[in-house]
């Protein structure tokens, strides 16, 4: 019983320090706006169905090809073979375009800092004091 | 993983850099198809030159798309879309699907001018996107007698946000011109006057779309192609000799007047839904045409579709349905001993009573998500062919053609 215990207290950190990883912080400028958005705001943003935010500013999403499919798992539910069939059913009819990749968090930072109306996700860990934290997908 | 995803990109600024104005994409699939039957051809739709029977080609579902877009202001762009594919006629003027200027007069109304892609169905305008779509074709029933791609005109459309869901009308005309092979061996140009509109809601996992087009019939059928023949063509298509004609040839004067298309109407109307969970994904569209003339006879079609996503896999099955409701109309028999009567009643009877189509099919087949925007596809249709149409399919008037035919087909589809 108290060998459990040391196990579990050695693994617990092990466990929240990967759940904390999981966590993605859905960031915008900090002039936006938007105090914060509704999960079904961001998926209308991220999805080409809104091309502004709730205050009428234009909006601009930002993808980030290391977490992709991870963000659109837990926006949306679907996989991401599935979100890239829907953005060829949008782009290929003529309707929208889907959003640009960035390579990582830190580019996705500066993107964000230097456009009013960019939104785009990152760590959680890597918050910082230039972007403005929207949403925390779990 | 960024070369791939590279297609992506819309431009953005940044300090450093000034995005072009000019994006490229692009999608296309390199499939093969084949059948158990060398009595009937094969064809994806009615806008293609060429068929498939026993043996495997690669010219019926394959083809290559580039779409060049050009962002002028955040309201203000225009868009090319050029498709290589295996259509009859002009290959370039034919393949091009769009090219339009598009005005985003306010975020939710747009206007676009110039070449159009037709918005009548649920696949609208992505028939040719088959990365789109899980099956390696359209379903066959409904849209392989549509060969309306594009028209030259106008459209507006209008986005209203309601209850969480998004609702969009559009309203469009103008003109379009298709080339298409017909039954008598001919290139027709068929040109005509169109407009229509449709009403799309779309909320969480559905899709839900109305659509209605008319048509005026602008071009006659090329009957100059048989001048040069022994046939009595200008008795045929004059309407003033058509008396001295029917002294000949008893009853004729009666079925004549049908082999014109000029001014003829055809009215089309279509509802479509599609469900898509993740997991789950189904699909259903039915249409129903009414027209005048004998070259499109009225016909009911739809289809559905059930799938199921396990991964990166797809399996999935399609049931489809054709059925021109037509009757036959019977052509008096010529006087004996004329061959070019008997020639023209050959030809009057494929003109007016062979277009109409009659085919089910089931199908099932698998997507394979394989690797980021590409998928591996294999179907396998079994269609049954009814008798009051051969319309979607090659066929030739001295060969029966069979109640039963297995289409095979595997292929690739990839966007970049």
């Amino acid at each position: 019983m108290a060998m459990k215990k040391i196990i579990l207290a050695f693994l617990l950190p092990l466990f929240s320090i990967s759940l904390q990883a999981e966590e993605l912080a859905i960031i915008g400028n900090r002039k936006n706006h938007a105090k914060t958005l509704l999960p079904n705001q961001v998926q209308d943003i991220y999805m080409g169905r809104k091309h502004a935010f709730p205050d009428g500013k234009i909006a601009l999403p930002i993808d980030q090809a290391s977490l992709r499919s991870d963000f659109y798992e837990k926006l949306t539910t679907k996989p991401i073979a599935q979100i890239n069939a829907y953005w060829a059913r949008i782009m290929f009819s003529g309707q929208s375009s889907p959003p640009m990749i960035l390579p990582d968090d830190s580019s996705v930072i500066k993107a964000i800092t230097e456009n009013e109306g960019a939104i785009g996700y990152i760590n959680k860990a890597n918050i910082n004091k230039h972007v403005h934290v929207l949403l925390i997908l779990k | 993983m960024c070369i791939c995803l590279s297609f992506l990109h819309t431009p953005i600024t940044t300090a450093e850099d000034k995005p072009s104005i000019f994006s490229i994409k692009g999608f296309g699939t390199l499939a093969g198809t084949g059948t158990d039957s060398d009595l009937v051809g094969f064809r994806r739709d009615i806008t293609k030159s060429k068929n498939t029977r026993e043996a495997w080609d690669i010219t019926n579902d394959s083809r290559l798309g580039i779409q060049i877009n050009a962002k002028f202001t955040d309201t203000f762009n225009a868009t090319i879309q050029w498709v290589a594919r295996d259509h009859a006629g002009n290959f370039f003027e034919q393949n091009l699907d769009w090219a339009f200027l598009n005005w985003n007069i306010q975020p939710d109304l747009t206007l676009r001018v110039g070449r159009l892609g037709a918005d009548v169905f649920m696949l609208s305008d992505y028939r040719n996107v088959s990365y789109a779509y899980p099956w390696i074709r359209p379903p066959h029933e409904f849209y392989a007698n549509q060969p309306y791609y594009h028209f030259d005109g106008i459209d507006i459309t209008k986005k209203f946000e309601i209850d969480g869901g998004f609702l969009s009308l559009k309203a469009f005309g103008g003109y379009s011109s298709n080339q298409l092979p017909t039954s008598l061996d001919i290139l027709f140009e068929q040109d005509s006057l169109n407009f229509g509109g449709n009403i799309q809601f779309e909320k969480n996992d559905w899709r839900v779309k109305l659509s209605y087009a008319h048509l005026e019939m602008l071009a006659e059928i090329p009957f100059g192609h048989y001048k040069n023949t022994d046939l009595p063509v200008e008795q045929f298509i004059n309407p003033a000799s058509y008396e001295t004609l029917n002294s000949f040839w008893p009853g004729i004067s009666r079925v004549l007047p049908n082999i014109f298309i000029k001014g003829k109407q055809v009215n089309y109307a279509s509802i479509g839904t599609t469900y898509d969970d993740g997991i789950w994904l189904a699909q259903a569209e039915a249409s129903y045409t009414e027209t005048n003339t004998i070259w499109y006879p009225d016909q009911a079609s739809g289809y559905l579709n059930i799938g199921r996503r396990f991964s990166t896999v797809t399996l999935y099955s399609l049931f489809g349905i054709a059925k021109s409701l037509n009757k036959p109309i019977s052509i008096p028999r010529p006087p004996s001993g004329i061959d070019e009567f008997n020639t023209a009643y050959n030809l009057l009877d494929m003109a007016i009573n062979g277009n109409g189509v009659d085919e089910k099919s089931i199908s099932a087949g698998l997507r394979w998500d394989f690797y980021t925007n590409m998928a591996f596809k294999a179907q396998w249709s079994h269609f049954w062919l009814g008798r009051k149409g051969d319309r979607t399919w090659v066929t030739s008037p001295s060969t029966l053609y069979p109640d039963h035919v297995n289409v095979f087909s595997v292929g690739v589809d990839f966007i970049f």
